[in-house]
């Protein structure tokens, strides 16, 4: 069984789709916790290396816990994490973010409009509160 | 219910109840004995997107025939429902608010939107589409869209 570096970082995948204004949040989003909020516990992890097999991609992620930020219900982003072999802790769908903050509506694809850019940051928030609380409850578990 | 009527355009499927009429704009009416159901075709859920928001006019309303008794967001476009047909709002569906996303996963059960009492469904009823001539619409709809692209 693979273990798990899971006191040290997550992975953070995000949805792959272009031309799609809510995976372009998802993206926005990810880039805010992995080179902002979290960086030095997060390790974003573009959903294409996972689709073309790229085998460093795939070894890290089936060795670091993953947070998953799907755009539509197709949910590629959890769905190939799962088929690498990883383990998804938690997994956002921006739709239901937007529900939660329905004053942010995001429009936009190459570049999000205003709503786009605070709909990204409040999700971005949720995610490093999550990163906080899994690696302080499982390293708690691991450090006794 | 009988099968539905079907087609597939590129790698969508789309389908057309066949128990009900249709508006022009793709709302479904059934009669349910004095009182109609109203709710979003499976093509126009489709063609609209994930749900984000459905918002409805209150119980109690009066509605023209073509007024609008509600609107759906989704994430891709904001739809204002026209009424298929005139009367008085008698129940919207409690599902909604809390899970709008029945309209893109049942469109033709759970999800549908309101049900109302008519005012004058004999006249309204002829504005509206059987469903053998709605799916030609809407194929010739689709394929024409494709071929396009």
């Amino acid at each position: 069984m693979t273990e798990r570096n899971v006191e040290t970082e997550v992975v953070i995948v995000p949805c792959s789709g272009i031309g799609k204004t809510y995976g372009t949040v998802s993206r926005e989003a990810s880039y805010i916790v992995t080179e902002d909020l979290q960086p030095t516990k997060t390790c974003l992890v573009a959903l294409s290396r996972l689709v073309l097999g790229d085998e460093e991609t795939l070894q890290h992620v089936a060795g670091h816990p993953a947070i998953t930020i799907d755009g539509c219900k197709l949910a590629c982003a959890t769905k190939m994490v799962l088929k690498s072999g990883g383990e998804v802790v938690k997994n956002y769908a921006v739709l239901d973010v937007y529900r939660q903050y329905r004053q942010f509506k995001p429009q936009g694809i190459a570049s999000l409009n205003e709503g786009g850019e605070l709909l990204a940051q409040a999700l971005a928030q949720e995610i490093a509160q999550q990163v906080d609380e899994l690696l302080s409850g499982r390293g708690g578990d691991e450090n006794g | 219910m009988d099968e539905y009527l079907t087609f597939q355009v590129d790698k969508f499927n789309f389908r057309v109840a066949p128990d009900r009429l249709y508006s022009r704009n793709g709302l479904w009416v059934k009669p349910e004995g004095q009182h109609l159901r109203v709710g979003l075709s499976d093509y126009l859920q489709q063609r609209s997107g994930d749900v984000a928001f459905a918002e409805l006019k209150p119980v109690g309303t009066v509605v023209g025939r073509q007024d609008e008794f509600g609107t759906i967001e989704t994430i891709k476009v904001n739809i204002g429902l026209p009424a298929p047909a005139g009367g008085k709002i008698i129940e919207i569906n409690p599902m909604l608010e809390e899970a709008p996303e029945k309209i893109n996963l049942d469109p033709y059960g759970d999800g549908w939107l309101v049900v109302i009492i008519p005012v004058d469904w004999e006249a309204d009823q002829h504005s509206l589409l059987t469903p053998e001539t709605y799916f030609g619409n809407i194929l010739r709809e689709a394929e024409g869209e494709a071929s396009d692209q």
